[in-house]
């Protein structure tokens, strides 16, 4: 049984507008929501905590139909992308505050912040108050006044996107293994791929106010059903015919390349093919003896440079192929543009959308 | 040195002009008269009755001002409501409106209307009586503070009020414990407005309350009544009167804005 269920989900708020959103969640599980700006990813948190009142639609809690309570009452966390911590109160303060409406001994609260803030590293900025902290430290005292109360669910709007790489990589960490420790449900909008990869469970992606798939993360990126969530995942999707006599796997044609896959479908259907660039293995020479099913050989015709990574569009015939190298491969592999390379992609990571 | 362009000195020329033509009116308030000349007419019986009457009336006006400006504006920033701009509208209209006609709105309002007469009914008689001094500057000084403390208010980040309610707050709760100390500086301001457009307020209250001789005769209503029969001299202290009491009030907001 779900443990949170969105049901068809309606509301218009001038900019921004859901559509008929729906959505379920396990107790315990780690969700993200991706989208543009303006999807309505927001306001969908929004309105799962009450502070918006849905013109249609109905929002299910452990059971329970929760639409008609006030916020106060549904017990849903929620950190924000700004943190708003309140400026006139120190962290300990902050930390306090929700904690002061369930627990009313003083010796138990201080005791309850103190381990917080002891699993957060904020113990030595609890007299600080909020604009004296760094973005790090504001974001470790927004979970920590959220999670300190012992929420139901937790609701995180783009929490790391203020923060520099390296504390959004050490924060991760620490939210990845605090979420393992308690088993608190978590639905995280996010905008950075790699939030996606090191902490959830399932992902969404969202447009225009609506959900446009939801599914687990190997589903999603490997299996876009759309151009739009294929681009938004950094995927390529490609319009292929099934071909006759597969010999347990199946061939599909796209536009003149003819790729293996392990998935199945009917002979002569219509279907949507995704590949990863990440999926794809650039040789010099075609290799001689490998399990690799589909071996094409393509032009380079673009590339650019991204961190320690090369992003690279071959073409073979009128198809181009996206594939992704390291900077030290890249120059083994003395890649110039339009020089001939072999492309390898495993009938395995040839997915049929 | 930089030069300083036509532009920029264009600007500064004008700043600079009407800086020091009001130094040199508000100069002139404390340089005709003489100290002893003041000092008579500030322990004259009138002059102790219209300041008393001033401050009474400004002090009760003033909260009276805030216990609604702090509702309203609260209202105007954060709910939707169908009627929302009209309603903005109204409230801020007696800006635009000369005080006289707004003194006379208020004057059919309270004399001719079964509302006033309701209201005369159960004892709040607004006619020509010291209530009606307080309803006058009420109503003058109401627009200004309300709109200061709907600025202060978005200028809040709601999220924080949001925050509030996830973590077990009523919205009334979180108003008091989030809204209100975070509201302190605008607070501050909107009560320093609200008392000086109070106190200063002449043209409502002249035609609400009559501006009669020693009844209702708060300070700008001494200095018109006295420069009518040429007493200069009362006529002046009273300016005087009303830049101290400004003055004082100003003061004591940027000593406390500083605090908060």
């Amino acid at each position: 049984m779900s443990f949170l269920r969105v049901e068809d989900m309606h509301i218009n708020l001038g900019e921004f507008s859901l559509k008929g959103v729906s959505i379920e969640l396990g107790r315990g599980e780690y969700h993200t929501i991706m989208g543009p700006t303006g999807a309505g990813k927001t306001i969908l948190l929004e309105c799962i905590i009450g502070f918006y009142r849905p013109k249609k639609g109905r929002v299910f809690l452990d059971g329970r139909d929760i639409t008609d309570d006030p916020p106060e009452k549904r017990r849903i966390g929620i950190v924000y992308q700004d943190y708003a911590l309140l400026p006139h109160k120190d962290v300990f303060s902050n930390i306090e505050y929700g904690l002061k409406k369930i627990d009313r001994d003083k010796q138990s609260r201080r005791k309850k912040i103190l381990e917080m803030a002891e699993a957060l590293n904020i113990s030595h900025i609890l007299h600080r108050k909020p604009p004296t902290l760094s973005g790090g430290e504001q974001q470790r005292t927004a979970l920590a006044r959220a999670l300190v109360v012992e929420p139901r669910l937790l609701l995180m709007d783009e929490p790391l996107s203020a923060l520099d790489p390296q504390t959004r990589q050490t924060t991760r960490s620490l939210l990845r293994k605090l979420m393992h420790d308690s088993d608190v449900t978590v639905l995280h909008i996010t905008h950075d791929m790699d939030d996606v990869w090191a902490l959830a469970d399932r992902v969404a992606i969202m447009r225009n106010g609506q959900l446009e798939q939801h599914d687990t993360m190997q589903c999603v990126f490997n299996r876009p059903n759309s151009r739009f969530i294929a681009d938004f995942v950094g995927a390529t999707i490609y319009d292929g015919t099934i071909l006759p006599g597969c010999n347990g796997r199946c061939n599909v044609d796209i536009q003149g390349l003819q790729l293996s896959t392990i998935d199945h479908a009917k002979e002569g259907e219509q279907v949507r093919v995704a590949l990863r660039p990440e999926n794809v293995m650039v040789f010099q020479d075609r290799p001689e003896k490998t399990s690799i099913q589909n071996l094409v050989q393509a032009t380079l015709e673009d590339y650019y440079k991204e961190g320690v990574l090369y992003h690279l569009t071959f073409r073979s015939g009128e198809v181009c192929i996206p594939a992704v190298v390291t900077s030290s491969a890249f120059q083994e592999l003395n890649l110039k543009r339009k020089s001939t390379s072999f492309l390898g992609v495993k009938a395995a990571n040839v997915k049929l959308a | 040195m930089r030069k300083i362009g036509p532009f920029k000195a264009g600007l500064l020329f004008s700043s600079f002009l009407i800086t020091g033509l009001l130094i040199c009116a508000i100069g002139a308030l404390f340089m005709v008269p003489t100290f002893e000349d003041v000092m008579a007419n500030v322990w004259n019986e009138e002059m102790r009755l219209s300041l008393k009457l001033s401050l009474v009336t400004g002090f009760i006006s003033t909260f009276l001002v805030m216990a609604f400006a702090l509702p309203i504006g609260f209202t105007l920033s954060r709910l939707d409501f169908w009627g929302k701009g009209i309603v903005k509208t109204i409230l801020d209209l007696p800006v635009a409106f000369p005080e006289l006609v707004l003194g006379l709105c208020l004057l059919l309002l309270f004399g001719k209307t079964p509302i006033g007469k309701a209201l005369s009914a159960i004892g709040l008689d607004f006619v020509f009586t010291q209530k009606g001094v307080v309803a006058a500057q009420f109503f003058t000084a109401l627009p200004y503070s309300v709109r200061i403390m709907k600025s202060t208010f978005d200028y809040i980040n709601p999220r924080m009020e949001f925050v509030s309610r996830s973590l077990g707050y009523t919205q009334f709760e979180t108003f008091i414990r989030v809204s209100l100390p975070l509201a302190g500086n605008g607070i501050l301001a909107s009560t320093v407005i609200a008392f000086a457009r109070c106190i200063g307020t002449f043209g409502t209250v002249l035609i609400l309350a009559g501006g009669s001789y020693m009844r209702t005769e708060t300070l700008p209503i001494t200095l018109y009544l006295n420069i009518s029969y040429g007493n200069m001299g009362m006529a002046l202290t009273s300016g005087i009167m009303l830049v101290a009491v400004s003055f004082i009030a100003i003061f004591i907001f940027e000593k406390t804005e500083a605090k908060l």
